[in-house]
């Protein structure tokens, strides 16, 4: 099933407000983890924009679907998002780093609402996410939804409940190396979780540089599936194909297997000074440098 | 024969874990959201969440990392998730885990460590464990002296909301407590008041002070003991008084002397009051397998330096040090 062409044009002008935003952060803070930002703009934009299900007004809902940024430095790509979907006042964007602010240096639940998960420790959101998934299961088998069934909707029903919440979760390639990413995966796959989807962010640089030189991950998805998982690989740029890989996985909910998009994306995507030179962290000379052409492109 | 103060009635030996076990059962009975996080050493109460409620089991494997953060994403959806492990894996291998997943965002997950002391040797046994622990914000720890505290201790943990480190010891002390002992998070007990020193112990070597007492008390000295259970927060006030009373002070503790229980008390002792301090724990070393076949045979007692016999002399120690100085007392 694809999208229309009007969703996908109302996702790129979103898009173009996220990156613009992303900016004002960076133009506040003068240093920010810019590559893998960057990388994950279009993703962020899908799931906020079209995907998630969520109530600003009520951070604490009970069925709102989870997102537990694992790769807790590209915080500012949610930040971003943040004011635009009605969690906080834009004016926070300009807040980022600053003592006692709601935009901390890595995605913080205790700092920011909308935020479900404290990271910068890398490796530990996909276990977080996991538990939260298994946490759902349970509390639907001892609290089984009251559906009111009329004949009408039972072909429907009779394909599956829907999860009261779904719960997602955003790692990076690098992240891939720590051993809990895989122990969280062996989890996932152990307790069936439906319910959860992983994003792998997969840009290919790590600080040290190439993924593939620095640990290889090749072949991630056979990796995750000889874990039970379902996996699909997508153009992580492309929101059409973002967008119709998170549908599918919806869809697939009830087959008992975790969901895993594998999204190629690059590294500081969208400015191309910080394409070039696969940036994690930009400050000084390559953050004005950034921000300039940014400024050019985005406005 | 010394003389206790009320709730105190020392009997047979009787094992922490038995304590625990009948505190998680209370727990389980009156909370409906309380979750076991297993890393294939079973848990507290396994046999009554089979029965009752098998779904609120969550078994992790050998896998102590991913378990530290399965229970804080459990704890994030409201329930209160009890992990059980042996503390060299529950905390050393899942430390930053603990501190990323669970302090930070002060999630309501209490995790039970299963100390190995004796025969297990090095690997199993945790000198570091309080040390490591007291510097983490966000954490109470608790380290309870016998079974009848360790029930007491364990159903305090369960009404507390916030994470909660339990140590659960595998040596074996008496029963010290009598079962209308009332038992509170930070706050310490005087077992025993003393006019001559006072001891301040915790976990099994609380019951190692009270053998003390009796050869303390044949030198004609009349020395008090005060079970600091609650490692942290420490109850400064137990602490700033005794110290006042005495003006000497030994602590007992049956890990390293670097971070753990004596440093705690030195530096309560060094901002409020003037007192002579023996502190009484491993030196800074490793620790290694020996038999231990209860009280009377323990060679990790005796190597340390441990037993009733040193606690005995470091109150003499204690006092002479204090009378050199001229510290006052009242």
């Amino acid at each position: 099933m694809s999208h229309s062409p009007e969703l996908i044009k109302e996702l790129e002008d979103k898009l173009l407000l996220v990156r613009h935003n992303i900016l004002r952060i960076f133009e506040a803070s003068h240093q920010g983890h810019c590559g893998g930002t960057m990388s994950l703009t279009e993703i962020v934009t899908a799931l906020y924009f079209h995907h998630l299900k969520l109530d600003p007004g009520n951070c604490d809902w009970s069925e709102r679907d989870r997102l537990v940024l694992s790769k807790a430095h590209a915080a500012e790509s949610i930040y971003a998002v943040l004011p635009e979907v009605g969690y906080v006042p834009r004016e926070t964007l300009d807040e980022y780093y600053l003592f006692g602010s709601r935009f901390q240096g890595h995605a913080d639940r205790w700092c920011t609402p909308g935020i479900d998960y404290s990271g910068g420790s890398l490796g530990q959101g996909l276990s977080f996410a996991a538990a939260m998934a298994l946490a759902e299961k349970i509390s639907t088998e001892v609290n089984p939804p009251q559906l009111n069934v009329s004949a009408m909707d039972m072909p429907r029903l009779s394909m599956k409940y829907n999860p009261a919440y779904r719960v997602f979760c955003i790692v990076g390639d690098g992240e891939c190396d720590e051993g809990q990413i895989w122990e969280a995966a062996m989890f996932a796959g152990k307790y069936k979780l439906d319910n959860l989807i992983n994003i792998v962010d997969y840009n290919k640089f790590s600080i040290d540089g190439p993924v593939e030189q620095i640990m290889p991950l090749a072949p991630l998805d056979e990796k995750f599936k000889a874990f039970g998982w379902w996996v699909k690989e997508i153009d992580g740029h492309n929101l059409l194909e973002i967008v119709d890989a998170l549908d599918l996985a919806n869809r697939l909910y009830g087959d008992g297997k975790p969901k895993c998009i594998i999204a190629h994306t690059t590294k500081g995507h969208g400015i191309p000074t910080w394409e070039n030179v696969h940036i994690h962290v930009a400050r000084g000379q390559a953050m004005e440098a950034g921000l300039k052409e940014g400024r050019k492109i985005y406005g | 024969m010394a003389k206790f103060n009320k709730y105190v009635e020392i009997g047979e030996p009787a094992p922490i874990f038995a304590g625990a076990e009948a505190g998680m059962l209370k727990v389980a009975d009156k909370y409906n959201n309380v979750i076991l996080i297993h890393e294939d050493i079973g848990s507290l109460g396994t046999d009554w969440f089979k029965k009752n409620a098998p779904s609120r089991i969550v078994e992790c494997g050998i896998a102590e990392a991913n378990a530290s953060v399965i229970a804080a994403g459990f704890a994030a959806e409201g329930y209160t998730p009890y992990i059980l492990g042996f503390t060299f894996a529950v905390i050393g291998r899942a430390y930053n885990q603990l501190r990323q997943s669970i302090l930070v965002d002060h999630f309501n997950v209490k995790i039970l460590g299963r100390e190995m002391w004796g025969e297990m040797g090095v690997s199993h046994n945790v000198v570091e464990g309080i040390g490591s622990l007291r510097v983490l914000p966000n954490l109470v720890i608790i380290c309870p002296s016998d079974i009848v505290e360790a029930e007491k201790a364990f159903v305090a943990m369960g009404d507390y909301v916030g994470p909660v480190f339990y140590r659960m010891e595998s040596q074996v002390p008496p029963r010290i407590f009598t079962d209308d002992y009332p038992f509170e998070i930070g706050k310490a007990y005087t077992i025993k008041d003393g006019e001559d020193a006072t001891i301040i112990a915790t976990g099994y070597m609380v019951s190692e002070s009270i053998k003390a007492i009796d050869i303390l008390e044949k030198k004609g000295l009349d020395v008090g003991i005060i079970n600091m259970s609650t490692l942290k927060p420490l109850d400064e006030e137990a602490i700033i008084k005794a110290a006042k009373k005495t003006g000497a002070i030994v602590t007992a503790e049956n890990g390293s002397i670097i971070g753990g229980l004596g440093e705690g008390v030195a530096a309560v002792l060094a901002e409020n009051v003037s007192a002579s301090l023996v502190r009484i724990g491993i030196d800074d070393e490793f620790s290694q397998s020996a038999r231990v076949i209860g009280a009377s045979k323990d060679d990790l007692m005796i190597h340390h330096g441990l037993t009733d016999h040193d606690l005995a002399e470091a109150v003499k120690r204690c006092i002479i040090k204090r009378d050199k100085l001229k510290l006052p007392r009242k």
